[in-house]
């Protein structure tokens, strides 16, 4: 049953149109009333990429285009996006009025089409689903209506693979993530599409994506759907590891997974993981003056605002590598039913050395869940506490006097440019920037 | 003022209906407007003598706003007021929402003044969102008349309008003032058309004979009143429109089941049982 809820940590369907801005010159067109775009920006948009923000096209619907339709004005808005916006790929993507006033998108968007543009359209409606959701469908309408055009039975090239993980600017540090993926994944010896941000390669890395010898996604839920579709598609098998591997012991683990889905050369993957450690453990040797130093002021807890994907990956990091220990964990991002089993199962199965019960909570209400943190929080004012979360936590950190690690969005409290808390590299900048915190307090 | 909405299966005469009655209320003095909520756009037709009318949404799609009521009102026949909310064309875009803003726009442009007598809206057949029931919202028509006949369809028809307005009765003023029979010369049209407004809890208040004089006058573009004022059908819509001006039977409807839908049928039309539905 729907009903109301607060602060939201995601957007409507619409916000999939992140997903565009972060392939490179690739080009949103909303077909949708104005201030859409904005809302999806202002929460999910740090940064404007290529096209995003207000450089994205829009065919800001009014009440005329409600009653008589608004086909004419997406044609004209198309096509003068062709003119203005020099893209390698234009998604027309719908918001709520076209949906109900059923424009003909298809039809509208199969003109170019058949004139050979490089355009797709999804007719999404903002109220249909959430971006993560929305996400999956942008990605395959991409694969169906552009992708499969280059696709003639052609080989599978060995070693090639397709990654789909972090979902633009939903997970602020995106860009950061795919980066490490990239690096990570070639260093075992494979060929990397990582298809968004800056380490790919744009549009010509997309037509490959049939060609793959098989694709991992690395996330708990959204993105599932991707990889399905593709195995569907062109019989592609695919690899999930259901959260962000954060830190030398997941990153590890991921590794030898997809090094053994692969069939990879068990030496090659083994040496680039020991170069990895050997280089992450030098660095934590180093701070063990720190820890020592600090021993009675580091944070001893933890609760996370945060979707499935980092609240598993974090709370895996934090435990088995910092020793701090997982408080309830509210998982924000509107996980449907069917896969909320699995992440308590992974969640069970958190620490190698003794079974811990760690409280889960799924619910997308996260002014609800702040009250129930803080409730919590008070059996535990002795110690200092850490909240992974997002800006709109910094109040209840701050009347906690908590650590706040900003691992969600919205993101107003911090600049995002290449951070990315995933892979080894990433560990070692999590624990950077949550001792930071603590340092901080020195007066 | 006294703000009355014409709702009925379609094609089953509503418009044919309303500009003959309503020339038969302005030959009685009364200063009327008609508001034909149609995308067709053939509400005033009659009125006016022909189809010259721009719409409220032709103006609006082609000059961006309407500024003037003299852009969207026409004076038709005995001085009636005429407006055309018009639509989308067929398959494109959302004419509820035409009506909608139609309607809106007569409000913000003062077409409601306190000189009108009766204010007319013409609804399309069926009420298929939103936007058809603008007319009966809170502050609009108080009133409805369904226009209907002894066939089957339109019964059903008529008795689906009456379960939107039962909605609206309950959350507003909304009322149902009669049943208008526009008689396709079913046999014993009129008993059953009775019982059937009976049953609802209202009344037949006019039983509208057939006669090719309408057909004759539509051709040319006019009222029956206006094409032979001295026809005895034109006598007929007078009587229609005296019973409406002296109407005081006002209710909430109780639309009936299905299975008892098809009892009258049964009892009072023409089916001898269900199975021989198809007949009709």
């Amino acid at each position: 049953m729907s009903g109301a809820i607060e602060q939201p940590r995601f957007t409507c369907a619409l916000g999939a149109c992140q997903s565009v801005v972060a392939i490179k010159k690739g080009v949103p067109i909303l077909h949708s009333g104005p201030g859409c775009g904005v809302q999806v920006s202002r929460i999910i948009g740090q940064g404007e990429g290529y096209a995003g923000g207000s450089t994205m096209p829009c065919t800001n619907s009014e009440e005329a285009d409600v009653v008589f339709g608004g086909e004419k004005k997406l044609r004209n808005v198309i096509e003068n996006s062709f003119k203005v916006i020099d893209g390698d790929l234009y998604v027309v993507i719908t918001g709520c009025t076209a949906a109900i006033t059923g424009d003909d998108i298809a039809s509208v968007v199969g003109e170019f089409q058949l004139d050979d543009k490089p355009v797709v359209y999804v007719e999404e409606g903002g109220f249909k689903s959430n971006n993560y959701v929305s996400h999956s469908r942008v990605v395959n309408a991409i694969i169906d209506q552009y992708v499969d055009k280059f696709y003639e039975d052609s080989e599978v090239i060995q070693g090639l693979v397709n990654i789909f993980a972090s979902i633009p600017y939903q997970d602020p540090y995106w860009n950061g993530n795919l980066e490490q993926l990239k690096r990570l994944l070639t260093g075992i010896g494979l060929k990397v599409n990582i298809l968004f941000g800056n380490e790919s390669e744009g549009v010509s890395e997309w037509k490959t994506i049939p060609q793959a010898q098989f694709n991992i996604f690395v996330g708990s839920w959204a993105g599932l759907d991707i990889v399905k579709h593709l195995k569907r598609k062109y019989g592609t098998p695919y690899l999930h590891f259901p959260y962000t591997p954060i830190g030398a012991k997941e990153t590890s683990e991921f590794l030898r997974r997809v090094a053994e889905f692969g069939e990879l050369d068990q030496k090659k993957v083994e040496a680039f993981i020991d170069r990895e450690e050997k280089k992450f453990y030098s660095h934590i040797d180093k701070m063990a003056s720190f820890m020592l130093e600090f021993r009675y002021g580091i944070p001893r807890r933890f609760y996370s605002l945060a979707d499935a994907s980092y609240s598993l990956g974090f709370s895996k990091f934090l435990l088995n590598e910092l020793g701090i220990i997982p408080g309830i964990q509210f998982i924000v991002d509107d996980i449907p039913e069917k896969y909320q089993e699995s992440v308590l199962d992974e969640f069970s199965r958190i620490s190698d050395l003794q079974r811990r019960d760690v409280k889960v909570v799924f619910d997308p209400d996260a002014g609800l869940d702040q009250k129930k943190l803080v409730e919590d929080a008070k059996d535990y004012e002795d110690k200092r506490l850490l909240i992974l979360g997002s800006s709109w936590d910094k109040h209840i950190a701050d009347e906690l006097n908590a650590d706040l690690l900003i691992i969600s969005v919205p993101v107003q409290h911090r600049l995002v440019m290449n951070c990315g808390y995933l892979g080894y590299e990433g560990g070692l900048r999590a624990i950077e920037d949550i001792y930071d915190r603590v340092l901080a307090t020195y007066r | 003022m006294r703000q009355i909405a014409i709702y009925g299966k379609g094609g089953i005469g509503k418009s044919t209906t309303t500009q003959n009655l309503t020339a038969g209320l302005a030959e009685m003095g009364k200063k009327i407007m008609v508001v034909g909520c149609d995308p067709k756009a053939d509400s005033t037709r009659l009125l006016l003598n022909g189809l010259a009318q721009r719409t409220v949404l032709d103006t609006l799609r082609e000059e961006g706003e309407v500024d003037d009521l003299s852009q969207i009102e026409k004076k038709g026949f005995g001085g009636i007021r005429c407006v055309e909310s018009g639509g989308p064309e067929p398959g494109v875009g959302c004419a509820g929402r035409g009506i909608i803003t139609s309607i809106g726009m007569l409000e913000d442009l003062g077409a409601y003044t306190d000189d009108l007598d009766y204010v007319f809206y013409d609804v399309l057949g069926d009420v298929v969102c939103g936007g058809f029931a603008m007319p009966i919202r809170e502050g609009k028509a108080k009133e409805i008349y369904i226009v209907a006949s002894g066939e089957m369809m339109a019964l059903y028809a008529a008795n689906n309008i009456c379960k939107g307005i039962q909605k609206y009765a309950l959350k507003g003023g909304v009322r149902l003032g009669g049943i208008i029979c526009n008689s396709r010369k079913v046999d014993r049209e009129n008993e059953l058309l009775r019982e059937f407004a009976k049953e609802l809890g209202s009344q037949l208040i006019y039983f509208v004979p057939r006669d090719n004089e309408v057909q004759r006058a539509e051709i040319k573009k006019k009222t029956v009143i206006d094409h032979d004022p001295k026809h005895p059908q034109a006598q007929e819509y007078r009587n229609l429109a005296q019973a409406i001006e002296n109407n005081t039977q006002f209710v909430i409807p109780k639309p009936m089941t299905q299975e008892r839908l098809e009892e009258i049928l049964i009892e009072f039309g023409l089916m001898d049982s269900i199975k021989d539905n198809y007949h009709i």
